[in-house]
């Protein structure tokens, strides 16, 4: 039982920051813009979330800065294919391979070649009274850091937001006829631009939460994938906030459990069960089948002269 | 003329993407307290200096080669194969068991070994390819993830089935099989050579053959391609096996001629460098070589100029970065109608100054 216990635990944990990255993309793409440099976003949130929290010793400042930085970086994606019209995945990858270089040369410079490991204290968990006295759910969802309640939060937030809402409607209505909605005034470029902004805050906070309350240390390539599996959930979760709940604890799921599954090891060799979250993404998205979904102008140029 | 015009475009933006990144690398210097002028001096000397550097710089440019090509193949056939890595490990992991348990040597035992590769990295690629066919999966994601496994399924191999006593490496490729320098002073080996003309063959069958015609009609046009008749899915299966297939054999080269054994870290990073060399070499297989060549050189020159300048090597690799970055904003830009207007004003005012 404690196993388990443990196990659902260890879910949550690691599905927040793919719920982060996750929803980043989700803003992303409910204005058409196809970001798969969310890799990259997380890896320079990561490292100047650790930073600062380094230097300042507060995991909130060092949470705040990684979105900024975040913001910062996509901003180049933002400008090159808005407003130049560069194809976003090409974009994307562009943003996938200099962002990486950039923070493991942040940290180089920063921290020497020194090879001694510099540590931080991690965001302390915070639990809500009451709640937290219900039994294993409380323990589960109430007695966590302040960073799942505000997944959670974002979570909800979204569901209403793109679904009850005029301006979340609005939102959307960029990412699936841009011209129809530039016709009712909708500010179809500013809209976009703010979708790259909360993209690149909400996958720098993704990436600040893997050193600021998860491992208390920057490693390069800390990030491993999760901004693609990021990029499947959004998938699988047929581009709604719930649905991306639910993908990312499963995907969080299959990371707790490889970790758990190495503890008992059984003989076999750690890499196979390390194998089980990638594994679990190519069969999720192969099982989920051909249909087309996501927002229709997803991934294509807008130019207002254009007809 | 216009032909003529169109070449010079396509040379301009990456080469004036590489100046840009070069003086933004210059400012990083000079902001850490070195001359960027001595450490430029010394970056091209370790990548050009002797023959020794020179035969170290294609060394390096092998790999990337083979995962450059790999990125650009799938990509000219109109999908993203991000695998490269994983396909490059796949086919090393293959030509090492051939190699090392088959016990067939000399030059019978290398093309074996070599071919092991190619196969294990077309199947590798093959996976990607078929679940996009069949399932309209979204290649990137999936290929992405194969690039995870294969590196641990190396991992497994390095550490466990084939170990080296207490290290957690493999045993060296026999000497029997490892593929011969092709000048004895310089270090590059034969694998190099294998490189630039998978360069050259994929020039050729893109461009002079009529499957390289529909392969690059796909590329640009799915749909007018599927109208045409093309069978548009089996040249997407067939562009990602032959893909995978180029960087598997880069593996296997990698492997037979510069690493010799399986060790951490191993092939890491070469899946996206391959990406950004095809993308700034725009899908040119000749240029994409050429643009390999650079960034090989850049990695080799910059050990030297850490050594000798203090400018840590991390530069050059966000030299690197930028070069993309700019490339690809440069290459969007100079489609966009605004810029064909703006550069006819400065050609007709050059005219116009010409006359008077």
């Amino acid at each position: 039982m404690i196993w388990v216990s443990n196990l659902l635990l260890a879910t949550v944990r690691m599905a927040v920051p793919l719920l982060f990255i996750a929803l980043a993309e989700l803003y992303s793409e409910r204005a058409g813009m196809v970001n798969i440099g969310l890799e990259g976003l997380a890896a320079i949130g990561s490292l100047v979330g650790f930073l600062v929290c380094f230097i300042t010793g507060s995991t909130w400042l060092g949470i705040l800065c990684g979105a900024l930085a975040g913001i910062a970086v996509n901003m180049i994606y933002a400008f090159a294919t808005i407003t130049l019209c560069a194809d976003h995945t090409v974009y994307g990858m562009a943003i996938n391979i200099f962002a990486p270089a950039l923070a493991s040369f942040i940290y180089r410079v920063y921290f020497g070649a020194g090879s001694e490991l510099s540590q931080i204290t991690l965001m302390r968990g915070v639990a809500i009274p009451v709640l937290k006295d219900i039994p294993f759910v409380g323990e589960l969802l109430f007695n966590q850091t302040p960073m799942v309640y505000l997944a959670i939060a974002l979570v909800i937030f979204t569901c209403i937001f793109f679904n009850r809402t005029r301006a979340g409607l609005n939102y959307r209505s960029v990412g699936e006829h841009p011209k129809a909605a530039a016709t009712l005034g909708i500010p179809v470029v500013g809209i976009k631009y703010l979708s790259c902004v909360l993209c690149g805050a909400l996958a720098g906070i993704g990436g600040a939460y893997l050193t600021t309350c998860y491992a208390n240390t920057y490693t390069e390539g800390n990030v491993a994938g999760r901004g693609f599996i990021a990029l499947a959930a959004v998938i699988f979760g047929r581009w709604s906030g719930g649905g991306i709940l639910v993908a990312c604890l499963f995907f969080g799921f299959c990371d707790a459990l490889q970790i758990r599954l190495q503890v008992g090891s059984f003989g076999v060799p750690y890499q196979f069960f390390q194998m089980i979250p990638y594994i679990a993404t190519i069969a999720a998205l192969s099982m989920l089948g051909a249909k087309k979904g996501g927002p229709l102008a997803n991934g294509k140029p807008y130019r207002r002269e254009e007809r | 003329m216009k032909k003529m015009q169109k070449f010079l475009t396509s040379f301009t933006v990456p080469v004036l993407s590489i100046l840009l990144a070069f003086v933004i690398g210059a400012v990083i210097m000079l902001l850490l307290g070195a001359n960027p002028g001595e450490a430029f001096k010394y970056l091209f000397v370790g990548a050009f200096g002797s023959t020794a550097n020179i035969g170290t710089t294609l060394t390096k440019a092998t790999p990337l080669i083979f995962t450059a090509l790999c990125a650009c193949f799938a990509y000219k056939c109109g999908v993203f194969n991000l695998g490269g890595e994983g396909q490059f490990i796949i086919g090393s992991v293959a030509t090492f068991y051939v190699a090392y348990c088959s016990g067939v040597t000399g030059f019978f035992g290398i093309i074996l070994s070599l071919l092991a590769g190619t196969l294990a990295g077309g199947l590798w690629g093959w996976i990607p390819g078929i679940l996009k066919i069949t399932r309209g999966q979204n290649e990137m994601i999936i290929s992405i993830m194969l690039n995870y496994v294969a590196t641990l399924f190396m991992g497994v191999v390095y550490t466990n089935w084939l170990r080296d006593a207490s290290v957690p490496q493999t045993m060296p490729v026999p000497d029997a099989l490892k593929l011969p320098r092709v000048f004895a002073g310089m270090r590059f080996s034969w694998a190099f050579v294998i490189a630039v003309f998978v360069g050259l063959a994929l020039y050729y069958v893109l461009y002079w053959t009529s499957g390289g015609f529909k392969l690059r009609a796909v590329g640009l046009n799915m749909t007018a391609s599927r109208f045409n008749g093309f069978p548009v899915k089996r040249y997407i299966l067939t562009s990602f096996v032959i893909s995978g297939a180029i960087a598997g054999l880069g593996g296997g080269a990698e492997l037979l001629g510069t690493q010799f054994r399986l060790i951490n870290g191993f092939g890491a990073g070469y899946g996206f460098d391959g990406v950004a060399i095809a993308l700034i070499g725009q899908l040119h297989p000749i240029a994409t070589v050429v643009v390999a060549l650079f960034f090989a050189a850049l990695r080799t020159g910059s050990t030297t100029m850490q050594a000798a300048s203090g400018v840590p090597t991390s530069v050059s690799d966000i030299i690197q970065a930028l070069v993309i970055v700019f490339s690809v904003a440069g290459m969007a830009l100079i489609k966009l109608p605004e810029f064909e207007v703006f550069r006819l004003r400065l050609f007709g005012k050059r005219k116009e100054a010409d006359k008077s």
